[in-house]
């Protein structure tokens, strides 16, 4: 990771903040694929990496996101129990806690991070989690004011 | 008792129920043939341009069946072919299939399109219902399978210019029909359906006014790959309709007209249309007037549901008595009585779409009985019992899925193509006991 | 074959899908974009990437650039991924080499109004793809055989369906049933609404055959316990909910035809203060009789009511809001059957769903026997009120006469909803099976493959897919058979690569992943000293926990790299400004 973070903030326009949003492909990327096919439309801010479970998700990966630059992290997986792999979800959940800490530490608002639950039925619930994500995203300001 | 018998299976009718009971005989490892009489497979689900509950985009999720049954090493594809006649019985039929001469070689043909750029001549495109036009050389639509070109001999005026275009030489002006013989030991009928002629009711204006259409016309006018590239105008002026009524049950649900029964997909293919228009044009309007909603399916009800809540589409229960033009502005203005709140309405739309129901397809009568085929009152193919057979026919070896035994959706025709594969592969292995 | 230690030469193909993503993004300024990226030597745009005309041009591309890696930018890769490794495969392209690009599903289709947005979201997507692909490695490509024999779970009509079609066609099957009895709901009904045979009639040569047939073995009040294992090679622990007694058996597929409950409506309409009032499934499983009685005195019914939609087509309530599709007919044919042994019937409704064959007859006969067909407004449901005296009164708004109407009834028949049975939530935990807003099983895809499921080797069929008809359920468990058939007759079938490794070096034996692996595919390698983890490849699902937990980062997840996800998100975010004056590459 030598490459410098770019800014994107133009003072002409509207700052729009960069989410990365971490999907399982199960349930939540198909409920982002349900959200298109029914045409829910929710904010562009959110670019969408599919991973086959939550559960394969370390804090690192959420930490990385940010230290690179993201202004919000999105990570969307199964309802506890419907897990497509038994239990994965229950892991990134048990995880989630010991990384809000962590990003506290840093220095970092915890609400630019969420954990949200959306299964492949759930496209108004997942365009939802964007769009509130991105809007709580946008009151606290771009990340590089954060970062200690 | 199995000695010799026939490997096979024979599949009538390429389109979705088609394709799915080929696909799961051919994974058996039994040889299919499939059997289309249009110049690619496909059916009806390849003209849809969005499916209902989904709003999947219709062509792409077919595509990759159509693809899968073009690559099958087991499933040979016979299309521009219908069946000649059927002998024998369970275990081993004896068929003729009647091959068109497509004029153009489709083991030479890549579909380079080379051919249609030099055709002088236009005619309408029966795939858009006559809406766009195409050359009489022609593929039906971007995803034929075979991706291989036709020569609509009617129409040709034998100019030799798309032979000389060719540069692989695909193209024979004299080419001849050709019959091929084979035998199979099971037969699924798949042949589907058509839509009702809804010029048989002339009350509702359809073929006197230029900006009354039907849903398949409506399919093809929203479709990126339709003739208006998906821009939905009024056929009448161009115009962009702000106001669409839909009109239920014609051609299904009336004793009179021979069409007792419900047609199954109307209701909610009018649904997902009326959805599609609001899609097309965010601050149009949309009425859909009919007589029960028919949301059944999986999802369906849901659909429904978002349909009035976050489309704003509006329902009017009642059956339209009539539809009458306005000379000078082209719209068209539907008497109609409100059986809810018992009010005549008379009200006016830019466009009107009329949702026909579905009929047994043409040519079924003498497919039928030239195979020996029992047919319900209704004209579709008898199914042995509901409960012990219901995509078994009367005739043992013979089997029926998808629209050719009655109306049906495209994952109840999907169902039907999987389990009629099913039955048809038990007489197979058993060599037809 | 490609190498994937070859410098990444990588094809970049934006699809238009006609008007459905170019309607909305810029598909040209995508692929002129993705044309300077590192390492991309070929983008272009087409019509249609899934067409013949599409999957040729990658073939062409592939050869005459000597691409080693694919990016394809068009529909979800949930529809088309398959289709595109196939095609990248044909030209000796690693499947895994491969990525694919969601512009329409997460880009076009929810950003309908956005197109600048939009378009300069499918050009970070893009670029991540490109960065991902360049990191992706070949893995090889893996068959599994698969045992000829399937489990069908649950007995009732689809589940003997399924497991006769499967035995005639010569296949074992195990047949597991939690009742005591075979035949499901079905076998209950001594009035099989709509059809004049009593459900015995229609189930009892069903079970003949199937207790008859050597190919099949069942197992009655008993549950499966334990399922593992993977497509073509399952292991299932049948336990005998009696004796608890365990059997393990190893089969190559599965059938999940697990049914449906008629919903017992406690709450609707005075269900349960009244022996009178009855679901339409009591109905049905009443005792056959000359005369239709109360079952409160046993005294001939004079009046009697069906009321539709009972717990079905309620918006917003969870598990409530789908269709139960059966109803309509089933109540026009049972008012039709009765009509005749009372004097007054009534049918109230919101819409009339009679589309089956043979239903509109059953409507139209209903109507021509005088059954009185009446119309309930959607929010305002009929009121029924039970007396101290046990006299039925019901109250509703006609909306077709508009007026309100009032009725006193003796027998209140509620067409109840099909909803899904109460442990389905076990079973669907059981068989990693997801559930649709209606509570019954998703299908892997709702209109094209309605049988199967996102479970390699799982099929569904019957109700617990959705509520239908017992007709329905039939053609379902033939084609649910078929797809079983299928895999066994094949023999093999390919399995995903995607599955984790341990690195031994790295490894410091702290037993984490072991705890970790939901599946106990993790186990430690005792022949190596100290003992390291090591995969049992065969039993990893690939849902990488395990190199999530791993404090030691010894656990590569294939296909899903930490660096092949960082890779994505850094470049998403870090982007090297655009070079002056837009010099080529």
């Amino acid at each position: 990771m030598t490459t410098e973070p770019t800014e994107t903030t133009n003072e002409n326009e509207e700052w729009e903040p960069r989410i990365v949003a971490y999907c399982c492909n199960w349930c939540s990327y198909a409920g982002a694929d349900l959200a298109g096919t029914s045409r829910i439309q929710y904010p562009t801010n959110a670019r969408i990496l599919r991973v086959n479970c939550t559960g394969r998700l370390s804090p690192e990966f959420i930490l990385a996101a940010l230290d690179m630059g993201a202004d919000g992290v999105l990570v969307s997986g199964c309802h506890p129990g419907d897990c497509h792999y038994t239990s994965g979800n229950l892991k990134a959940r048990a995880r989630w806690a010991m990384m809000e800490t962590a990003i506290e530490q840093a220095g970092v608002d915890p609400r630019r991070v969420r954990l949200q639950w959306a299964s492949a039925s759930e496209a108004q619930l997942f365009a939802d989690g964007v769009r509130e994500i991105t809007e709580q995203v946008k009151e606290l300001g771009p990340i590089r004011s954060e970062w200690k | 008792m199995s000695e010799n018998k026939p490997n096979s299976a024979l599949v009538i009718g390429g389109g979705v129920a088609g394709i799915t009971a080929a696909l799961d005989i051919a994974s058996q490892g039994f040889k299919v043939y499939l059997v289309e009489r249009n110049p690619s497979i496909g059916g009806v689900m390849a003209q849809i341009d969005k499916t209902f509950p989904t709003l999947d985009c219709s062509a792409c999720i077919l595509t990759p069946k159509l693809s899968e049954v073009s690559r099958h090493k087991n499933i040979e594809i016979l299309t521009y072919s219908e069946v000649g006649s059927v002998t024998g019985s369970a275990g081993d039929f004896h068929v003729r299939v009647k091959r068109k001469a497509r004029y153009v070689n489709e083991d030479v043909c890549t579909g380079c399109g080379d051919c249609a750029e030099e055709c002088p001549v236009e005619v309408a495109n029966e795939f858009d219902l006559n809406i766009g036009f195409r050359k009489a050389i022609y593929v039906p639509f971007p995803q034929a399978t075979p991706n291989v070109y036709t020569v609509d001999k009617e129409n040709c005026i034998d100019c030799g210019r798309c032979v000389k275009a060719c540069q692989r030489n695909a193209i024979d002006l004299d080419m001849k029909d050709t019959t091929l013989e084979f035998h199979v030991g099971a037969i699924i009928i798949a042949t589907g359906f058509q839509l009702y002629d809804i010029t048989d009711y002339p009350r509702l204006g359809y073929g006197h006014y230029a900006n009354v259409i039907h849903a398949m016309e409506f399919e093809r006018l929203i479709n990126a790959a339709g003739p208006t590239h998906g821009h939905l105008i009024r056929l009448g002026d161009g115009k962009t309709p702000k106001s669409i009524g839909f009109i239920q049950c014609v051609g299904a649900r009336d004793v009179q007209k021979g069409v007792p029964y419900c047609s199954r997909v109307c209701c909610m293919y009018s649904i997902k249309n009326a959805v599609m228009a609001l899609e097309h044009n965010t601050d149009g309007e949309v009425w859909v007037y009919y007589a029960d909603i028919r949301a059944f399916g999986k999802g369906f009800e849901e659909f429904y549901e978002m349909a009035k809540k976050r489309f704003g589409v509006k329902f009017i229960r009642g059956r339209v008595a009539e539809v009458m033009e306005g000379k000078k502005t082209g719209n068209l203005v539907i008497r109609v009585e409100d059986t809810e709140t018992a009010e005549v309405r008379l009200i006016e739309h830019d466009l009107i779409v009329i949702s026909p129901g579905v009929v047994p397809p043409i040519g079924m009568d003498t497919m039928a009985k030239k195979m020996g085929i029992e047919q319900s009152d209704d004209g579709y193919i008898q199914a042995e019992h509901t409960f012990f057979g219901p995509t078994e026919t009367k005739t043992p070896g013979v089997f029926v899925c998808g629209c050719a035994e009655g109306p049906k959706d495209i994952p109840d025709s999907v169902s039907a193509g999987s389990a009629a594969a099913m039955k048809a592969t038990i007489v197979l292995s058993q060599g037809g006991t | 074959m490609s190498d994937t230690k070859e410098e990444p030469r990588i094809g970049v193909f934006v699809c238009h899908c006609g008007h459905n993503i170019a309607g909305v993004v810029d598909v040209v300024s995508v692929a002129e974009m993705a044309r300077d990226l590192p390492n991309v030597v070929f983008s272009t745009d087409e019509m249609f990437m899934c067409s013949d005309a599409g999957q040729v041009l990658i073939k062409e591309k592939v050869k005459e650039h000597n691409l080693n890696r694919v990016v394809v930018a068009s529909c979800s890769p949930r529809m088309h991924e398959p289709t595109f490794r196939r095609v990248v495969e044909e030209v000796d392209v690693n499947r895994y080499l491969f990525d694919q690009v969601n512009l329409r599903e997460h880009v076009s289709w929810c950003h309908t109004r956005e197109p600048v947005k939009a378009t300069e979201k499918a050009k970070d997507l893009v670029r991540m793809s490109v960065a991902r692909a360049a990191k992706l490695e070949n893995l090889p490509i893996k068959t599994v055989n698969v045992l000829p024999k399937t489990m069908v779970v649950g007995g009732g009509i689809a589940g003997l369906r399924s497991s006769l079609d499967i035995a005639e066609r010569g296949f074992d099957v195990v047949l597991v049933e939690k009742d005591t009895q075979l035949g499901g709901n079905v076998a209950k009904w001594t009035h099989l609404f709509p059809s004049d045979e009593s459900g015995a009639q229609v189930i009892g040569p069903l079970i003949a055959a199937v207790r008859k047939h050597k190919r099949i073995k069942i197992h009655l009040n008993s549950k499966v316990s334990d399922f593992d294992g993977y497509i073509g090679n399952f292991e299932v622990t049948i336990k005998n909910l009696s004796s608890e007694k365990e059997t393990k058996v190893n089969i190559g597929t599965v059938i999940v035809s697990t049914g449906f409950e008629a919903f017992k409506p406690v709450g609707y309409y005075s269900y349960t203060k009244s022996p009178n009032i009855i679901t339409l499934a009591e109905l049905q499983e009443m005792p056959p009789a000359q005369m239709l009685i109360r079952p409160s005195d046993g005294k001939p019914v004079k009046k009697m009511v069906f009321i539709g939609c009972v717990g079905s087509r309620e918006p917003g309530k969870i598990g409530h809001e789908h269709c139960s599709r059966h109803c309509c007919s089933a109540t026009a044919k049972a008012a039709a059957d009765l009509r005749d042994d009372v004097d007054e019937s009534l049918v109230l409704y919101q819409d009339i769903r009679t589309y089956g064959k043979g239903h509109e007859e059953f409507h139209r006969l209903a109507r021509q026997k005088h059954v009185i067909y009446s119309k309930f407004p959607t929010d305002a449901h009929p009121n029924v009120e039970v007396a101290a005296d046990g006299d039925i009164r019901i109250r509703w708004f006609d909306v077709l006469a508009g007026s309100e109407l009032e009725f006193h009834p003796d027998l209140v028949v509620l067409a109840s909803a099909m909803i899904p049975p109460d442990d389905m939530a076990e079973t669907a935990k059981m068989f990693s099976l997801t559930r649709s807003g209606d509570g019954f099983f998703n299908p892997e895809h709702i209109k094209l493959a309605p049988l199967t499921t996102h479970t390699a080797g799982v099929m569904i069929a019957g109700a617990a897919q959705a509520a239908k008809n017992a007709s329905e359920a039939v053609i379902d468990a033939s084609g649910a058979a078929a797809k079983a058939v299928g895999l066994m007759a094949q023999g093999e079938v390919e399995i995903e690569s995607t599955v984790s490794h341990v690195i031994s070096d790295l490894c410091s034996s702290c037993h984490t992943c072991v705890t970790a692996c939901p599946y106990g595919a993790i186990i430690m390698d005792e022949e190596q000293t100290p003992p390291v983890a090591f995969v049992q490849e065969a039993k990893c699902k690939g849902c990488g926990t395990c190199a999530a937990a791993c404090p030691s980062s010894a656990i590569v997840m294939y296909h899903s790299t930490d660096e092949q996800i960082l890779t994505m998100v850094e470049a998403y975010l870090c982007t090297t400004p655009e070079p002056e004056g837009g010099g080529s590459a």
